[in-house]
């Protein structure tokens, strides 16, 4: 009955019904997305740097991966000393060198195709020794598709002999993980792009998966303790320095989270004060015949929860919309992986945000709804005589 | 004389590297290259360094102090001793950058790191008057994988991030106009709906609707103009907290957050714009009913 009652008291003012939901929708919408910026990225940069299984990674110290051309000596003993460990159940080598490839420039990642966490196929097979897998950017610049033929030219060869060039086969294609949606990304063995790079024994870092029932971060613990000349860091570690690096983005998310529920509830308190004016008479008569205060404050709070629920769901939907053009704006970060996402959707802390804006708008209605139903009933009665 | 007229890129040296932006000014040299320092080079007699503002505190160092190098990992140490201490221009591309930057002498790095004759990059001076695109296609030839790039281009791409966080706040801004736009006419609604009874006897006795139109108006241009004042006081106040929060956090002297004369022209146009719009349309709904039904005749 209170909720038949708030509707159709809503409905009686079409206009500014829709003005106050449409208000309300618009701040619901801004709390929305600054609550799936604000552990959006966080969330989407631990999906990548899970999404195979590689918890832990391990550089050259005081780097981070892919941060600088630092690399790491003896790579292949520091493997296999590595995957030694029990808590090790595989340990990938990655070595980044920029070079030319189908004479533009392009990132190439020398791995062991049968243990990398850097790409997925998505056409084609695992790279042979003299073959190539080729990234959707270097595949469409340079009209690549398995079967063709790729030079790769590496810096030390520029401008002098032909030493660091050398003719691959594209074997497949493949989706880098970790590359941003302008490079353009190229896959060899670890040993060809040693040899072509003249890196022997190199590595940029190392990706270690964990061994099942083991926790990432106590295995990374004694991987630090055991390697002591190396930096070895658990996702959780990572994410929670590249979520340092964009604190920006967190504390952006905070203050205008803050302000959009301050907003919905002030506006919502004001169109509930005026309304609740409007009717002091008819809340005066209400009492005069019984009516207990609570029950009142009670019906008019439903009102404005009726108003607030209803603008919510409407800002939902907005603030869905409005994050995918966000996201597509923030996608321009160069050098960012294309698959992190600023914007993430998580139920919990939107059923959080969700419940903050229904109560905000129910609070909001209580204040001018309690001094409605405390005052004086003959006054009110008498200022609506005609 | 032009000042810095172009980079020439070399992209195979160690501080152009995988993972950051291509021209991204860098100086100093603390990590081993990919190239990587020679076995058993010697240190370079009389190795002097500067050593970065911020690192020197944080360390406790001072000119005259003796700070132990290495080139890489596990390699031997070189005693340099710290010539002085820099302070880096406030740079916002380098803003999250988390390594300490040291300086060397170029002749002494080269030695240090075991790669003589090598460099990240040229910066090269123009004379005066001299074709900046010809001059940079010249010098392409000399040297053929190196990228020569007009000084205007290189600070493009290196602000690449902060046009994307530019994009971004313009995006934010237009939500919180929209926003601000609805609550203005749901306020200037609310108010003009509360006292039809008063504007409808007005009516009855003779006062023109255009005398009541501009009535209303005028209310919402004071009301929009004293909520924009209000909104431009805040908003220089949030600037304030705002740079000196980032600048304590960073450590730099840079400005985050500018209230120019142009924004807040911007905002109180806007505000004013806005409050009459929404003045007018409420005004009008008003005028348009019959002062007779609003009495309750």
């Amino acid at each position: 009955m209170l909720f038949r009652a708030s509707v159709r008291e809503l409905l009686r003012h079409p206009l500014r019904t829709g003005l106050a939901v449409l208000g309300v929708a618009v701040s619901a919408a801004m709390l929305v997305d600054m609550l799936m910026l604000g552990g959006g990225i966080t969330t989407s940069f631990r999906e990548l740097l899970l999404g195979k299984g590689y918890a832990i990674r391990v550089t050259p110290r005081g780097t981070l991966p892919l941060d600088t051309d630092a690399t790491l000596e003896g790579a292949d003993s520091l493997r296999r000393a590595m995957a030694a460990d029990p808590g090790v159940a595989g340990v990938a080598p990655v070595l980044a060198v920029r070079l030319t490839a189908a004479g533009t420039s392009a990132l190439a990642l020398g791995v062991d195709p049968d243990e990398q966490g850097v790409y997925r196929l998505t056409g084609g097979r695992e790279p042979a020794s003299g073959e190539a897998v080729v990234g959707p950017g270097l595949a469409r610049d340079g009209d690549l598709a398995p079967g063709d033929s790729l030079v790769l030219v590496a810096p030390a060869a520029l401008g002098t002999a032909a030493a660091g060039r050398r003719t691959f086969r594209v074997s497949g294609t493949a989706d880098f993980v970790y590359a941003s949606r302008e490079e353009r990304s190229v896959a060899v063995s670890i040993a060809d792009l040693r040899g072509l790079s003249g890196r022997p024994d190199r590595a940029s870092f190392l990706m270690v998966r964990a061994a099942p029932g083991r926790d990432a971060d106590a295995v990374a613990r004694a991987l630090s303790r055991d390697f002591p000349g190396v930096a070895v860091a658990s996702a959780s570690e990572l994410v929670e320095r590249a979520g340092r690096r964009l604190s920006y983005f967190r504390q952006l998310a905070v203050i205008l989270g803050t302000v959009s529920l301050f907003v919905a509830a002030l506006l919502v308190g004001t169109i509930m004060a005026v309304s609740i004016g409007e009717r002091a008479g008819i809340v005066a008569a209400l009492r005069a015949v019984g009516i207990s205060r609570r029950s009142l404050v009670a019906a008019l709070a439903a009102e404005s929860l009726v108003l607030t629920a209803a603008a919510g769901v409407l800002g939902l939907g907005l603030g869905l919309v409005v994050a995918g053009r966000l996201e597509s704006i923030l996608a321009g970060f160069p050098g960012l992986p294309s698959a992190v996402r600023f914007f993430v959707l998580r139920p919990g802390p939107l059923l959080v945000g969700y419940g903050a804006l229904l109560l905000a708008g129910t609070l909001a209605a209580v204040v001018p709804a309690w001094r409605a139903a405390s005052g004086s009933i003959a006054l009110a009665l008498h200022r609506e005589e005609p | 004389m032009d000042s810095l007229a172009f980079w020439l890129l070399l992209p195979a040296l160690a501080l152009s590297g995988p993972g950051r932006p291509a021209g991204t000014p860098q100086q100093g040299l603390a990590q081993d290259g990919a190239a990587g320092p020679r076995a058993g080079t010697p240190c370079p007699p009389g190795l002097e360094v500067l050593v970065e503002r911020g690192f020197a505190s944080e360390r406790g160092l001072g000119p005259g102090d003796t700070l132990a190098i290495r080139p890489r990992t596990g390699a031997s140490a070189c005693a340099a001793r710290v010539a002085g201490i820099f302070e880096p221009r406030a740079d916002p591309a380098t803003l999250t950058r988390d390594r300490p930057r040291i300086l060397f002498h170029l002749p002494q790095l080269a030695a240090f790191t075991g790669r003589p004759d090598e460099v990240d990059r040229f910066s090269v001076r123009l004379r005066s008057g001299a074709d900046t695109a010809a001059a940079a296609e010249r010098l392409a030839g000399y040297l053929p994988g190196a990228r020569v790039l007009p000084t205007a281009e290189v600070a493009r791409r290196s602000s690449t991030t902060f046009e994307v966080v530019r994009r971004f706040h313009r995006a934010i801004a237009l939500i919180t106009l929209v926003a601000g736009a609805v609550f203005l006419a749901c306020i200037m609604v609310l108010k003009v709906q509360e006292r039809r009874g008063p504007v409808a006897a007005l009516r009855l006795i003779g006062v023109s609707r255009r005398t009541l139109f501009a009535w209303i108006l005028a209310e919402a241009a004071l009301v929009s103009v004293v909520g924009g004042a209000l909104g431009v006081g805040i908003g220089k106040a949030a600037s304030a907290v705002i740079n000196r929060y980032y600048r304590g956090v960073y450590g730099t002297g840079l400005t985050f957050s500018l209230v120019t004369p142009g924004t807040v022209e911007q905002a109180l146009v806007l505000a004013v714009g806005l409050g009459l719009a929404a003045g007018a349309a409420a005004a009008l709904h008003l005028l348009s009913r019959d002062p007779l039904l609003e009495v309750g005749r």
